[in-house]
């Protein structure tokens, strides 16, 4: 557990994540009162990663299921191995006669079958999936679903029913209960409105482009090589760009990759030249980066 | 502190943010962890328990900071609004009440040594039994703050100011110095009215937080929409919007219903030929009911602008319960305009629709044409899954109506829907063709408003595309 929401913090700092005091109390709440945490935010702003360094600063095993459209239950939670099942059926057939050999009438050979029922419908046939191994697991583990948004809601309210009692009915093999409450992270990118349901359930966390303290702190633990300077005028240029409301503006890991490559290339400072011929990393669309292109000296003034 | 959560959440739910009883207990849990230390914390764990939309982040904002008072921020406030100290008349006073040991009214004595924050809870609780709830308009600023002010001593503390001033007259000091201190105390005691009545209006801005956007929407909802003026067609965004989110949740909810289905016998005894004629997997008929698909033809001339922009945005809204939408506007000549919805957001993609469609705005509206075109280039990729919805007042200017292209249309489709916003009682005067276009059309609407728009819309969406399944 964690002890406070600073604790929070810093052990996330730890496992390499800069968690700003708003991200840490969600987490640390999310914890104390063993509900999931459903983050919302543009693309890049660390959602996913949040549920990764959760695990590991808490030291649990990591889960993850990558919702996409067409997702199902059986894809997420178990799929029953029925031609493996046949086929020891099948194998077994001889061992079957033997155990009936000596039964004298129906209902009797039917009892004695029966009471093999565990070597029928046994975990042996039962191939778990993401949700399933979260519940089944023996340690505490971390589940995260990733963009829920992508899955359709049929599929929402059925993870909703699962979030709910963290326990699942498999008609084979009767209900599975959790040993530990897993600690549930899902992550949207806002591509469709989510049920209502689902979000009364979670604790909500809106995630947005990070603060330029944090978004250097950021920098400086993920691109370590790079020159206090240089860091300073990438946050800042990254600042103003997305200022500029552009169809798709820069987020964290687009600054990450232009820093990496802006060190890559031995920069010392930002100038007009270097900037338009590493664009690309940072901005994707062709009229973004016209737009960019022709305000790069409001970009960059000011900036040693 | 309970207590005060629970108002707050009432707070809330009157700026329409919808909070369920169980965020509501959440809130209570969440801040019991927490704890009130630190400010930004607890307001976090109240934002994390009740908000579940982005966009009802900043109204959270603006409601917390007037219900949760930063004491510390308001004190600075308050200093301010008590005006400047004065330092020897203060040192005087003090001086005096400590030589005289004088018994003082508590308020009295909180004026005379004034910490705004003092005075801020003095008020508060001076507020608490004057009916406060009822507080719902500008107008009752002035009743609330008098009834506030009632609640104190004023007797009291101005006997206890003159008997102040006798003790000071006794011991020497000059009319002059006299007049300054009466001076001095009479602004402090103007300043705690002022304080009153400010409070009063914060509690109004908390109260009343959006009821009056709340009231034009209402009014919005059932006004003409030719007759809206461009701030009113700003406004209206955010009810389409509200109305696509209700007709969507309703959608939703029922889908959820039906969710479980009856055993499919085909596809169970198909199944089970893998396993020699055992049916080991049951396969269940999902009632899985397939998507409509969808065109909207809208005339987007001047007259009726509004409300296609209105029915463009509330279908685009509803995109996901459609399998497929397609949109075409016209006045004469038509063009689609789905790419432009496929690549921006609504509110962008109307706008673009709206003013730089390659469709000449400045010609007459002509039906006729319009449809003869789209019958032309459209008609091979309409199918019986098809639903066409209309939206015109069918005034033709007098141009061929050529209704033969509409019933080309009806019978390549599901069915046509047409939705005219100009009153029923102009169809087929002057040059409306409605009458002509009518028959051709499974359901024709008036629809002058929004919220009848919304009604044929909720209607289509729930209603129509059930029928013959
Ligand atoms: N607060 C942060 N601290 C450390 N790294 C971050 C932070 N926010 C984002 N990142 C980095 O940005 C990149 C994108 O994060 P990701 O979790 O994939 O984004 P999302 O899931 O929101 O689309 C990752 O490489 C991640 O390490
Ligand atoms: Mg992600």
């Amino acid at each position: 557990m964690f002890k406070s929401v600073e604790d929070v913090q810093e052990r996330f700092r730890e496992a390499s994540y800069i968690a700003n005091r708003r991200i840490a109390t969600v987490v640390y709440l999310a914890e104390r009162m063993g509900r999931p945490v459903l983050i919302e935010g543009p693309a890049g702003v660390g959602k996913t990663e949040m549920a990764k360094v959760l695990a590991e600063a808490t030291g649990r095993r990591l889960i993850r299921l990558q919702c996409y459209e067409g997702l199902d239950e059986g894809k997420a939670l178990y799929e029953w191995k029925y031609a493996k099942q046949l086929l020891y059926t099948q194998l077994l057939k001889e061992r079957i006669g033997e155990l009936i050999e000596d039964t004298h009438s129906l209902p009797e050979a039917v009892a004695k079958i029966a009471g093999q029922d565990d070597a029928f419908f046994s975990y042996r046939f039962l191939s778990p999936r993401p949700l399933l191994s979260a519940i089944q697991a023996d340690d505490p583990v971390v589940l995260l679903v990733d963009e829920i948004d992508k899955a359709e809601p049929e599929f929402e309210a059925f993870l909703l029913e699962v979030l709910s009692d963290f326990q699942v009915s498999v008609p084979e093999l009767g209900t599975i209960v959790a040993k530990h409450i897993p600690l549930v992270v899902l992550t949207s990118n806002n591509a469709r409105e989510l049920s209502d349901g689902l979000k009364r359930r979670c604790l909500h966390l809106f995630i947005d482009f990070p603060a330029p303290r944090d978004e250097l702190e950021i920098l400086r633990l993920k691109v370590p090589e790079i020159s206090e300077r240089l860091a300073q005028a990438v946050v800042t240029a990254v600042q103003r760009i997305r200022a500029m409301e552009l169809r798709k503006p820069p987020s964290v890991s687009e600054s990450l990759d232009w820093a990496r490559s802006l060190v890559i290339l031995n920069a010392e400072t930002l100038d007009a030249a270097l900037v338009e011929s590493t664009l690309t990393m940072l901005v994707k669309y062709e009229k973004d980066m016209e737009r960019v292109k022709g305000a790069l000296d409001k970009v960059l003034a000011d900036l040693g | 502190m309970d207590r005060r959560i629970l108002e707050f959440i009432g707070d809330l739910r009157r700026a329409e943010i919808r909070i369920s009883p169980s965020e509501a207990v959440d809130a209570l849990a969440a801040s019991a962890e927490i704890g009130l230390g630190d400010r930004e914390t607890f307001k976090t764990a109240l934002a994390t328990t009740l908000i579940k939309e982005s966009r009802d982040l900043a109204t959270f904002d603006r409601l917390f900071d007037l219900y949760f008072l930063d004491l510390q921020a308001l004190g600075e406030g308050l200093k301010k609004a008590l005006g400047p100290t004065d330092p020897r008349i203060q040192d005087l006073l003090e001086r005096l009440m400590a030589e005289e040991g004088i018994e003082l009214d508590p308020l009295t004595e909180l004026i005379l040594r004034g910490g705004g924050t003092e005075m801020e809870m003095a008020i508060r609780q001076g507020g608490q039994h004057v009916g406060l709830e009822r507080l719902m308009y500008f107008l009752q600023i002035g009743y609330f703050s008098r009834r506030i002010q009632d609640r104190f001593e004023w007797d009291e503390i101005e006997r206890d100011l003159a008997r102040l001033m006798q003790l000071l007259e006794a011991q020497g000091l000059d009319p002059g110095q006299l007049a300054r201190i009466r001076n001095y105390l009479d602004l402090r005691l103007e300043a705690f009215r002022r304080l009153i009545r400010q409070h009063v209006e914060r509690e109004l801005e908390r109260r009343a937080y959006r009821q009056g956007e709340k009231l034009t929407r209402e009014v919005l909802t059932d006004k003409p929409l030719f007759a809206l003026t461009a701030d009113e067609v700003a406004q209206m965004k955010s009810v389409v919007a509200r109305l696509a989110r209700r007709i969507k949740d309703a959608l939703a909810l029922r889908q959820r219903q039906e969710e479980k289905g009856r055993l499919d016998s085909r596809r169970t005894v198909r199944r089970s030929l893998q396993y020699g004629g055992i049916p080991m997997e049951l396969k269940f008929r999902r009632r899985h009911r397939e998507k409509p698909k969808l065109i909207t033809v809208c005339d987007v001339s001047d007259s009726v602008r509004n409300a296609s922009r209105f029915m463009l945005q509330l279908v685009w809204s509803l995109q996901e319960c459609f399998s497929r939408v397609r949109s075409y506007v016209f006045v004469s000549e038509i063009a689609e305009v789905t790419q432009a919805f496929n690549t921006y957001p609504v509110d962008k993609a109307i706008e673009w629709a709206l003013r730089s469609a390659p469709v000449d705005f400045h010609c007459r509206s002509d039906f006729g044409y319009a449809f003869s075109r789209f019958c032309r280039t459209e008609l091979e990729s309409l199918d019986r899954k098809t639903t066409i919805l209309i939206l015109g007042d069918a005034r033709n200017n007098y141009n061929d109506p050529q209704p033969w292209a509409m019933k080309h249309m009806r019978e390549r489709v599901k069915g046509i829907i047409w939705l005219n916003p100009e009153g029923q009682w102009g169809w087929g005067i002057g040059d409306s063709v409605m009458p002509l276009y009518a028959p051709h059309c499974d359901v024709v609407r008036e629809c002058r408003t929004i919220g009848q728009l919304a009604q044929v819309v909720d209607n289509l969406v729930h209603h129509w595309w059930r029928r013959g399944r």
